[in-house]
Parts: C-alpha cells; structure tokens; sequence
C-alpha cells in the first residue's frame, strides 16, 4: 500500500515537463542577444577569414554569427557583420536558427536593430505574436572610415614647378603595420582587412591645369595597386565590375578600374574586405592604391602619397552610431 | 450475537478509508508546480537594459573624447548635470524599433569619496514628483573615472582622479 501511495504521487511528475517550456522563450532570447551583441563569431579573429566575409560556397564554414567589432569591445557592433547578418538573401531561416539561434527546437524569430538616427532599420524573421520572449540590448555600430581629399589639400598634392612628365599619379597609402595597431581600441581601429577601405576625391577642379582655360576635366587612365615596391595585380580582371569587390565611381558614375574617361569634380573608391583580402597581405605591408591620370598635355597637376592612417587630417573616422537590438523568439 | 468481532473489519475500513484519502490529497498537492523565477524574468530584462544603457553612455564616441556620462557627472548637482543624465538615460533606455517604450522613469545618485575620506552618496537628478519609494524598481551601477579637474560634485578633492559610483533606479509605470 505504501508502495502504491509512493508511485502514484510519483505520477504528476511526469506531466511536469509539459508545463515548463513557457518560461524558456526568454531565455533563449536572451541568449540570442549575448551571441550577436557580444561575440564577434566564430570563425572570427584571429582566424581570417572571419565569418562575414564567407561567400555562398563557404557558408557552411560558419559556426556562429556574432556581430560585436571583437570579444574585448561588448555592445560595439561592426557595420560589415550587420551587413551580412541581416541579408536574408544569403542567410535562410535554418541558418539563423543553427548559427545565431541555437537548441532543438525550431523557434519562430524576430530580430531587429534600429539606429537613432534611422539609417539602419534591419529585420529579419516572422511576425510577431500576441506573447513571446523577448529582450532589448542598447549598443553602438562601428562604421568604416573614409580618407577625403578635397581642394583644401591642394598645396600639399601639387607637383612642383619644372615637372615634365606627362602621366600624373596620385597615391594612397596603406601601411598595415601603423594600421594594425595594438594599442588602438578595437572600437576605433581601422581595419583593411575587414572593413572596406574608402576614399574620396572631391573638388576635383582644385587639381586641374589652371593654366589652360579649356580644360574642364582630366582623364583617368586607370588605378592599380601596389605592395612596397612592386606592383601587384588585382587578382579579377580590370576590365569587369564586381561591386562585392569594390566600387568606383567617376562624378557620380561607375566605372572599372580601367575607366579611361575623364572626370570633373569627383572620384570615389570603396575598396571591400573580400578584394583586400585577394592580395598577398601580411601585418607588416604597405599597400598602395595609384590614381593615374593620363593626358597629352596632362590637364591636371596631382601628385603626391596620402597616408590612411590614425591622423584625422588623413582620414575620418565616424562616430559610434546608438542604435538598438531586439530579438523576439516564440 | 452483539460482539466485538467486527471492529476490525470497522478498524480495516477506516484505514483504508483515510489511505485512499491520503493518496489523493498527496496526487492533487503534487501536481501544482511553483517556479518563483518566472516574476523576475521582467526584472532581469530592465537590469540588462539599465546596464547596456550606462556601459554605452560611458563609451566615447570618438577615440580620445570623454564619454557622456563623464560630462554628465562633472556637471553634478550643481549646474542640473544629473537631470541631464536621467533624461538622457530614459531616453535610450525607450529606445525601440516602434514608439518609444514610453512607461519608464529613473532615478540616479552619486557615491563618492569626499576630501575628506567618508564616503557620500547623494541624488543626483531632481526627485521625481511620482516616485513613492514602492516602486517594483531595478538598481543598475556603473563605475566611473573622473579625472582631475573641477567638478560641480560638492566636497570633491579635485587634484586627482576618481572613481565614483552612479547608481540608477529603474521602473515600469
């Protein structure tokens, strides 16, 4: 009889495990808010390639999708992982649910990150229900930074007097052992290798032949890269745009790196992490980027190396940007 | 023919009567199960958010800035640096991908160590008129490197670096 009184009061514990998958929402919420808000993924540094930056072949390659600038920097989200996360192209829902969201069950999600100021207003996932598990992270988005020339560093990109020649370059340099610097917070760094490299050219008037009245533009023949001293080919064809590599753009159009067109006013380059990462670089090189111009009598006078580095003559770094994440999983 | 013979058949019946009730009063008590983590759960989502709020206000936006919430605090009591913070504070903790999460309010105070070693700690931002001192709140505390200097904080030695504590209440209206 004791027995039986022993076993049957030993009967509603088997219904207990029915009742407690409600509270589990939140937890798996929060967990989900940990891996994106403060892990960068894995693979991540010191492993390179890191996880962004794998192509549709490589997919699989990626363990865990975290969007923190790295393990040391909580809550400062890096704009190239933003990117790619919430690209629901590329990404299905079994993989956010094997790399971000984890466990068996196969919970509904909604993951969304709104900066203050709006530029970045990303979704990914259903609908929201009447009740789920939810939680809300406060962080900061890291966004690459850009080297402006414009006509007020005239002086210093102007040949000197009695230069003959009639080709025109105008170099930017990337020295990886400045950029690469320990001791810069991994919040502020400039990293070549995993954000895109930007520059832009613009009152490009400034640097035009004032001497001949007629001319309004000059030509850009081309813009080649060098590492140290010798030059090194860009392992895609010149001729082709790749926008996943880079983009250039002459006053407002696109070109390739081999334009041959003139230009009046500006030029911008984004050169992106997976092309930079094609070039046979290591912490210690110097990479850099030649404008060359090309006319017969040249109509421009720019010459000279800009330097993109820590000085913020040279480069603008942007602000951390607030912003807010939020992931909702029922 | 009046014996006692069937007292035990009596005895037996009650017995088992009170076992039968006994197991259905041990089946019926068992099957509630209490989980008293589940009221905490709104708890430790406003601390983590409290949390994030304070750590990135105290993040410089720039390389070699100072951080907001080292303006703030330098401001002190004096020149209405806390009513700033608070307010700057509520502002991104409501901070949402829809409307703003509007039924928040904060409180925040300030310990430091005074010049002359005692500790003090006093409220930072105006009292809030709708605050009883009830409130189901959250602390949330974040350390704080004051640099030398002058500051509004009353009894402060500023020829060296602090670290002081600002401490926020946080609740749901």
């Amino acid at each position: 009889m004791v027995a039986l009184i022993a076993v049957a009061s030993m009967v509603p514990g088997l219904l207990a495990g029915l009742q407690s998958s409600g509270i589990d929402y939140d937890a798996v919420a929060y967990r989900t808010g940990v891996i994106l808000t403060e892990d960068p993924g894995w693979p991540g540094w010191p492993v390179y390639p890191p996880w962004e930056m794998k192509d549709q072949y490589h997919k699989d390659e990626i363990e865990r999708m975290g969007l923190a600038v790295s393990n040391e920097t909580p809550n400062i989200l890096l704009s190239t992982k933003i990117e790619k996360f919430f690209n629901d192209t590329f990404f299905t829902t079994d993989d956010y649910r094997s790399k971000a969201i984890f466990g068996e069950i196969p919970y509904s999600y909604n993951i969304t990150l709104r900066s203050l100021d709006g530029r970045y207003n990303h979704k990914v996932g259903q609908e929201t229900p009447e009740g789920y598990g939810y939680i809300r992270r406060v962080v900061k988005i890291k966004e690459p930074s850009v080297a402006v020339i414009d006509g007020s560093l005239k002086e210093r990109y102007t040949i000197s007097p009695g230069d003959n020649s009639t080709t025109r370059t105008f170099t930017v340099r990337l020295d990886f052992s400045r950029l690469l610097n320990a001791s810069i917070d991994p919040a502020y760094r400039i990293d070549p290798l995993t954000e895109p490299v930007n520059i832009t050219i613009t009152n490009f008037s400034e640097y035009l032949n004032k001497t001949d009245e007629t001319v309004k533009n000059a030509t850009l023949k081309s813009v080649t890269f060098r590492r140290g001293s010798s030059s090194i080919r860009f392992p895609f064809p010149y001729d082709t745009e790749n926008p996943d590599l880079y983009t250039l753009s002459l006053d407002g159009n696109p070109y390739d790196l081999k334009p041959e067109a003139p230009v009046e006013s500006n030029i911008s380059l984004v050169l992106k992490p997976p092309a930079t990462s094609l070039f046979p670089l290591d912490q210690n090189s110097i990479l850099d980027i030649r404008f060359t111009f090309e006319n017969d009598p040249p109509h421009t006078n720019i010459t000279g190396i800009h330097y993109y580095d820590y000085n913020p003559k040279n480069v603008t770094r942007p602000a951390l940007k607030p912003a807010v994440l939020e992931v909702a999983i029922w | 023919m009046v014996n006692d013979s069937g007292q035990l058949y009596t005895m037996e019946g009650i017995a088992a009567g009170l076992v039968m009730l006994l197991t259905a009063y041990l089946i019926l008590s068992t099957t509630s199960i209490y989980t008293p983590g589940d009221t905490h759960i709104p708890d430790m989502q406003l601390e983590q958010l409290g949390s994030d709020v304070l750590a990135m206000m105290d993040t410089p936006d720039r390389e070699g800035e100072e951080s907001q919430l080292v303006g703030f605090v330098k401001n002190g009591t004096g020149t209405c640096g806390g009513d700033e913070l608070r307010d700057e504070f509520l502002d991104n903790c409501k901070m949402r991908s829809d409307d703003p999460d509007e039924n928040l309010r904060a409180q925040v105070y300030l310990s430091y160590r005074r010049s002359d070693g005692s500790v003090n700690t006093t409220p930072l931002s105006s009292v809030d008129p709708e605050f009883t001192g009830r409130e189901n709140a959250v602390r949330v505390t974040h350390w704080v490197h004051l640099p030398p200097g002058s500051h509004s904080i009353p009894n402060i030695d500023t020829s060296r670096p602090h670290a002081v504590l600002v401490e926020v209440l946080l609740w749901r209206v």
